[in-house]
């Protein structure tokens, strides 16, 4: 009897165990037979995601089918540590979609494939590609990266309420049909549009450095300044123009009072929702990227069909099509007389994390998407402007940003900039960020803080170098 | 020696059973906590092999200013939590022991918080303190206080605001209090009444005496649970405003998984250990004072 009850509960046991083995998911389901697996771990979730899956899929059935090759697309959080964890265990993915600032911390700790020798085979040069975001694929002369989607950012503001403050703004010597063109300018214009309530609260803010908060360690190139030097390896936090961008985002602190703009923030809501200041049009003016475009059609329709429906205005001449538009994006402005342009490039990155099994493959799908055709498909879905040099001009007139130009011609300016190279990036954005914050709070002066970040960054960095020293006399 | 055979089998039985406890335990804890100790002396980026560099990741900590900082965040944390949520627990406990209607209805009402997942709660806790459309901040200007504090946004308020926070989750500490209060024997209240004590003595001399090791087991547990707090700041605040609410764990993490400094951050993990045992310790030590076990 015993026996018996010790058998049917083995089988119970054996029998479900059995099943997972044979009937149980697998890694490889709704694959084609035949196909190489390439899997690829992409940091988009929502609309950027499907519309990766359609790149993917169009890969699939046509490259993809003729090479044998399959895409697997899986979209994740975290992406940064999850490449890095997967990486260092040896069972990384075939392609990640990391950010531009990942790239020198994962080069530097050799954790991507180098990209020169496999680009040259599929011709893909320094021709191919804008200069900002070629040379911000490379670290130390190697190609380590391609572009998934760029991220330039530029100055969107609502036209609607420039035109109902016209008057205000000609009267202060503004002109309420353009973009401010200099900081100086921003910061009139928002005098202008800002509005207070009857207790002193915040209503409409011209426009706030600290929104949409993403933006802190490029805020020095508005004003002529580097975050360090690769020459020297020096960290130049504390020079003029660093301290002055720093300024600027406590001038608004001093104005306003930290209170009050807290207050207004936190009545806000994310950036992905309706509740976004710049489409509650409660916020006049934000430094933002070309993606706002799809944003603010997606959450705030009517901002984006002033006269005709979306779909029809598509098709009409650009100058037409942007008089169907409640906001308008233009350069963000420069704080250095002449320097006109000036804008920070980032993108999203394609990299093949060392001990990738399908390195060939991998970079087949990556060239796919670098085709012209594939690109602007791709950065149109995404409203983005392209990392290619050639542009059709299809892809300017139709691109569902009626501002594309601008971004194309911010991406081609030779004041176009990237984040700098740094090895311990994570480390610089984080105590960028914190200093930022500390001088919107006013809780330490601009001329402090960024002493604090440059003694701190430069000891880090300074370390880093010792012990690559070190690693190097051991080998 | 053929008792000695079965001896052997036996242990051999005994052993097998225990294999998957004992290989779990080897593998994912004993492994883990030795690889811990020996790269908390390395310069270990997960990527590249470990560097032997000797004491100069603790040394580094003396001169790690966030390090410092993060060291007195949590320990201002604790001292808001601490003994504010003992007293509110031991108040709730006994509010909960009293005979009313409907008390299972009042124990099941507190013990409910406890029961909802941390960052669930966090994203509720995140518009009470919304400065202006916050339910908190809507009531105390209907109270007539004009400019109600920015909860979240402050340096000042940060970390209160985390401490109230935390009270939330207060019901699995009451109702270990309540089981206490439970136990406490009715002749010691029958016999300080007859020799007419007031309520708030027979509080002191038979109620706090009579659940002192309950007192001392949810000290304990608190004081590890605060040095760990993690969940509820990185959801919140992500340790802003100006890093007032960057705690030790929170440090450590960043250490190990976005600045890839795994020595470090094993080092910094040592440290807590240390903290921990040296705080539990002298909690152990002053037990000796306050704690009174029954029949001893």
């Amino acid at each position: 009897m015993k026996r018996m009850l010790k058998n049917i509960g083995f089988g119970l046991l054996l029998v479900p165990a059995l099943a997972i083995l044979f009937f149980g998911p697998r890694q490889k389901a709704g694959v084609p037979k035949g196909r190489v697996v390439v899997t690829y771990w992409e940091k988009w979730t929502g609309p950027e995601e499907q519309d990766m899956k359609v790149i993917v899929n169009d890969f699939n059935a046509t490259v993809g089918r003729k090479k044998h090759i399959f895409v697997q697309f899986v979209s994740m959080a975290d992406i940064d540590k999850k490449t890095l964890i997967a990486t260092a265990a040896g069972v990384p993915p075939d392609i990640a979609g990391l950010w531009d600032n990942d790239i020198a911390q994962f080069a530097s700790l050799g954790a991507l494939t180098p990209l020169g020798q496999l680009a040259r085979e599929h011709g893909i040069t320094r021709k191919t590609y804008k200069k900002v975001y070629w040379t911000a694929c490379h670290y130390h002369g190697r190609l380590y990266a391609l572009v998934s989607t760029p991220a330039d950012i530029a100055l969107f503001y609502n036209k609607l309420i420039f035109k109902r403050d016209a008057g205000k703004l000609r009267a202060a010597g503004l002109n309420p049909n353009q973009a401010p063109q200099t900081i100086h300018q921003l910061d009139a214009y928002a005098r202008v549009l800002t509005k207070f309530g009857p207790h002193g609260q915040l209503l409409r803010a011209g426009f706030l450095p600290t929104e949409p908060g993403w933006y802190f360690p490029e805020v020095f190139f508005w004003f002529g300044g580097h975050i360090w030097n690769a020459k020297t390896g020096k960290f130049t936090l504390t020079s003029p123009q660093d301290v002055a961008a720093y300024r600027w985002i406590a001038s608004y602190s001093k104005w306003l009072g930290p209170e009050a703009i807290n207050s207004f923030t936190s009545a806000q809501g994310n950036f992905e929702s309706s509740q976004n200041p710049f489409m509650l049009r409660t916020l006049a003016m934000e430094q933002q990227g070309p993606w706002m475009a799809n944003y603010i059609y997606t959450y705030s329709k009517h901002f984006s069909t002033l006269h005709w429906p979306y779909a029809k205005a598509l098709t009409m001449p650009l100058a037409q099509r942007r008089k169907n538009y409640g906001w308008a994006a233009a350069p963000f402005p420069s704080a250095v007389p002449g320097m006109k342009d000036v804008s920070y490039c980032g993108f999203d990155a394609f990299v093949i994390p060392r001990g990738a099994r399908h390195i060939k493959q991998a970079f087949t799908f990556i060239a796919y998407v670098q085709r012209q055709r594939v690109m602007e498909r791709l950065c149109s879905m995404m409203s983005k402007n392209s990392p290619l040099r050639k542009v059709s001009k299809s892809f300017i007139e139709h691109n569902p940003n009626p501002y594309i130009d601008v971004f194309e011609k911010l991406a081609n300016s030779p004041n176009a900039r990237g984040l700098p190279k740094i090895p311990i990036m994570p480390q610089v954005i984080d105590e960028l960020n914190t200093e930022a914050q500390a001088v919107a709070l006013l809780e330490r002066t601009p001329t402090r803080a960024l002493e604090k970040a440059q003694h701190r960054l430069q000891r880090e960095y300074d370390n880093y170098e010792r012990v690559q020293r070190l690693r190097r006399a051991e080998k | 020696m053929i008792q000695w055979r079965n001896e052997i089998r036996q242990t051999a039985k005994g052993l097998a059973f225990l294999s998957p406890w004992l290989i779990g335990f080897a593998v994912f804890m004993a492994l883990p906590i030795g690889l811990s100790l020996y790269l908390s002396f390395c310069d270990y980026p997960l990527l590249q092999p470990p560097v032997f560099v000797g004491l100069r990741n603790y040394h580094a900590m003396l001169h790690d200013s966030v390090f410092w900082e993060s060291l007195r965040n949590t320990g201002y944390y604790a001292l808001l939590t601490l003994p504010a949520g003992m007293i509110i627990a031991i108040g709730a406990a006994l509010l909960l022991n009293s005979r009313v209607r409907g008390i299972s209805i009042y124990r099941a009402i507190i013990f409910l918080p406890s029961l909802v997942p941390l960052v669930a709660s966090s994203m509720v806790w995140l518009w009470l303190f919304n400065t202006r459309l916050g339910l908190i901040n809507t009531i105390l200007r209907y109270l007539g206080i004009a400019h109600p504090p920015g909860w979240l946004t402050t340096t000042q308020w940060a970390m209160p605001s985390l401490a109230i926070m935390s009270f939330w989750g207060l019901g699995n500490t009451i109702v270990i209090y309540l089981a206490g209060l439970q136990d406490v024997p009715k002749e010691l209240y029958e016999a300080a009444e007859i020799d007419g004590a007031t309520p708030a003595r027979q509080l002191w001399h038979v109620t706090l005496p009579g659940i002192s090791p309950v007192i001392f087991f949810n000290l304990i547990m608190a004081i590890i649970g605060v040095v760990q707090n993690f969940t509820v700041p990185y959801v919140m605040t992500q340790g802003g405003p100006d890093r007032v609410t960057y705690l030790f764990t929170m440090y450590l993490y960043d250490n190990a998984f976005s600045f890839l400094h795994m020595g470090y951050a094993s080092a910094m993990a040592w440290v807590e250990l240390l903290i921990v045992l040296i705080l539990t310790g002298i909690a152990f030590w002053s037990s000796r004072h306050w704690v009174h076990y029954q029949g001893r």
